[in-house]
């Protein structure tokens, strides 16, 4: 036996520390695991992914994870930029997506019926036990009920051993997570049938495709011509989304000073005076192709007019 | 009809002779080759080139902009940045200094910048030394910079010369440094040839802008993150150009030989035609050799010499040919190699070139003087069989090793 997982989410979300668990908790429990982490430059909410494989024999060669039998999805909004990932799971394999949605939708979003697909509201779990957005634990905890390994018992020590501290918090998320995890069973699985695709080893996979081209080809020096920030839209990395009450909003405009991604905009528009004569105005509004969701602007109004609404 | 060429036979420019110390023969390349930007931290025994440019600056005999950096791992960052921006540059170091900014000195590198480094060569500490021998230069081979070894003053000027050319040479792109001996070479007197007319130099190498650099007309980001499906890619370009560049090496020294009267080549051979046994080394020590040969030479062994010139890119091709029919090949490094398969960083390269077992000597560690008939000495043992091959032998050391 040796199954091949990949786990995808974003930077913070704690992707390798729950492939690091999984693989210690597998180790306690007799099975060879090996954890890899891809590292790259990630930021907080940047896609990150992370590899772990476990096998009953001693696991040697460190092989590239390209048709996994089981993907753990951290983000349902990743499941459009990474369908790919998706698309290499083996028939008959998992995935287990953290969503707020429900399971009919959630299986909707993963479009395929040869693969057993696991939904789990991981957030709400990890807010409710830990009062934080890591999705990590209570996804490890779907991992072990699907699975049947590693068992609960061998990941409250793997808590330990790894992290030390919050130990009784995570387990009683990952504890929760392996009671309430919706199990959709695949519809048809033709095994013999082959992957729709394969994960990239590299981690181009994170800005997407990209032309392969020789050295004779690249730029000189590696020198990066123009170029924007603009592609890239981090309003994907959103877990809670600004939202406005313009009734309470007295335009002091101190959620656009503090703003890091600079997501606030003022919008004009048009509002009926009280005598029906037509005024443009001004109004907040946010630019939710770049908002992170990060909440500083509901922390800092000072009237409480922006709330944050869970989004995934 | 045929059109006949004519071509105006290069004549040999006008100089004049006088008289410096290696390092202030530096400082005057650089100032004729009009660096545009220096930015250098005082070591010894570089300092008086740090201080002659900076006086050249001061009184307007050189129009550059001279950054006093607090140490040199801001000198290199400096003089990157300002490479970037199409700047001709001018650093120079030594020993710690040079480890101080080892770490910008790939980043030049990858960045293809043809900042010129010139180095007066001192030892490592610990214990203190601040006099000349190998170990800084020869710790920076693997790093893609064109290295130079030099001889003499006149020679380190000449080469830094040829060394702004090649490196801004569309083909290269690649920092350089210019090598010499610390004290021996940087604080000895020598008769110096320098053309009459400075302008001669910069006609010789006239800054090509053609690197990559920033631009606001056509903006770009240099020196990005190169993750693992890129780097390799564009380091594999600096190594191709670093492999290419010996052939501008030569063709730079070929012409400055036609306009001044002086060329080097990658390596010096002296009486290696039909020599039995071979002294190979490099700097200023190469004049010691030379004597030694002409001693053995009169005693009836035929002995010959090799200089090394051009460490990287490594001339193979030529040590082979130089090489390959010399029986014994004595190889005197002048730094050690600690724990390596030889003891000296040269011999274990000219092993591998000629691919056979070669006389290890290690002399001039932390400058101990060595005299040609030390060096006849120790000739005369491996032409007698008294040394074996592939093991390392000493001239100097107090107790000996043998
Ligand atoms: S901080 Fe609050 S009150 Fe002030 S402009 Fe923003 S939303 Fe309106
Ligand atoms: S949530 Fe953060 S990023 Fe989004 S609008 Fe508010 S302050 Fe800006």
């Amino acid at each position: 036996m040796r199954i091949e997982t990949v786990w995808v989410g974003r930077g913070g979300q704690g992707i390798v520390t729950a492939t690091y668990i999984i693989a210690n908790a597998s180790i306690i429990d007799g099975f060879h695991a090996i954890a890899n982490p891809e590292f790259g430059a990630e930021r907080r909410g940047a896609p990150v992914k992370a590899f772990l494989t476990i096998s009953k024999e001693p696991i040697e060669d460190q092989e590239p994870v390209k048709t996994p039998h089981v993907a753990v999805v951290f983000d349902d909004k990743l499941l459009g930029a990474m369908q790919f990932v998706i698309d290499a799971v083996k028939p008959g394999g998992y995935v287990i997506l953290n969503t707020g949605k429900s399971p009919q939708d959630a299986a909707a979003l993963v479009g395929r019926d040869d693969v057993n697909i696991v939904v789990i509201d991981a957030i709400a779990i990890a807010r409710k036990h830990l009062k934080l957005d890591v999705p990590n634990g209570p996804l490890a905890g779907a991992f072990s009920k699907v699975m049947g390994f590693p068992s609960l018992q061998s990941i409250r020590e793997a808590f330990e051993t790894q992290l030390g501290k919050a130990v009784e918090e995570n387990f009683a998320a990952v504890k929760e997570a392996y009671e309430v995890a919706a199990v959709i069973p695949a519809k048809k699985v033709d095994a013999s049938a082959k992957p729709k695709g394969i994960i990239s080893t590299t981690s181009a996979f994170l800005t997407g495709p990209y032309e392969v081209v020789g050295w004779r080809e690249v730029n000189k020096a590696g020198a990066v011509f123009p170029g924007s920030s603009f592609p890239y839209a981090t309003g994907g990395w959103r877990i809670d989304k600004p939202v406005i009450d313009h009734s309470k909003c007295i335009m002091c405009r101190k959620c656009w000073l503090y703003c890091p991604d600079d997501a606030i905009i003022e919008a004009w528009v048009e509002r009926e005076g009280p005598r029906g004569r037509k005024f443009r105005m001004k109004m907040i509004d946010f630019d939710y192709q770049y908002c992170k969701g990060c909440g500083v602007c509901a922390e800092v109004c000072p009237t409480g007019a922006i709330q944050m609404v869970r989004e995934i | 009809m045929s059109a006949q060429l004519i071509r105006e036979k290069e004549k040999i420019i006008k100089q004049k002779r006088i008289a410096l110390t290696g390092n202030h023969a530096v400082a005057l390349a650089v100032k004729m080759a009009r660096a545009e930007v220096i930015a250098a931290y005082p070591i010894t025994p570089q300092t008086p080139v740090v201080e002659k440019l900076a006086e050249y600056v001061n009184n307007g005999e050189l129009d550059a902009e001279y950054i006093p950096v607090e140490a040199e791992h801001s000198a290199m960052s400096a003089v990157i940045g300002a490479s970037a921006m199409g700047a001709r540059t001018f650093t120079e170091t030594s020993s710690q200094g040079l480890g101080h900014m080892y770490e910008n000195l790939p980043i030049a590198v990858g960045m293809r910048l043809p900042i010129i480094m010139g180095m007066a060569v001192r030892t490592y500490s610990a214990p203190i030394n601040v006099w000349g021998d190998y170990s800084d230069v020869m710790s920076m081979r693997e790093l893609g910079w064109i290295i130079y070894i030099t001889q003499n003053a006149q020679e380190a000027f000449d080469t830094i010369i040829q060394a702004y050319r090649v490196a801004e040479d569309s083909r290269v792109h690649l920092p350089a440094v210019v090598a010499y001996d610390g004290f021996w070479t940087s604080h000895v007197l020598q008769p110096l040839d320098v053309p009459e007319d400075e302008e001669e130099v910069i006609r010789f190498a006239p800054i090509t802008r053609s690197w990559v650099k920033l631009d606001l007309d056509n903006p770009a980001q240099l020196g990005a993150v190169g993750t693992p499906e890129w780097y390799w890619e564009i380091r594999w370009q600096a190594v191709e150009a670093l492999r290419g560049s010996t052939k501008v090496i030569e063709e730079v020294d070929n012409e400055f030989g036609r306009r001044f009267g002086r060329r080097y080549g990658l390596v010096s051979p002296y009486m290696l035609d039909d020599a039995e046994i071979a002294i190979v080394t490099y700097g200023s020590v190469y004049g010691l050799v030379k004597k030694a040969v002409n001693k053995l030479r009169s005693e009836g062994v035929r002995a010959g010499a090799l200089r090394l010139r051009v460490i990287r890119p490594w001339p193979g091709d030529l040590i082979a040919k130089y090489l390959g029919n010399v029986d014994k090949i004595m190889v005197i490094d002048r730094t050690i190699n600690h724990g390596g398969p030889l003891y000296g960083p040269m011999a274990t390269e000219i092993a591998t070139t000629v691919q056979r077992p070669v006389y290890n000597v290690l002399a001039t560690i932390g400058m101990r003087a060595i005299d040609s008939d030390m060096i006849y000495e120790a000739a005369m043992k491996v032409y007698r069989g008294l040394w074996a091959p592939g093991v390392p032998y000493t001239v100097g050391l107090r107790g000996g090793y043998e």
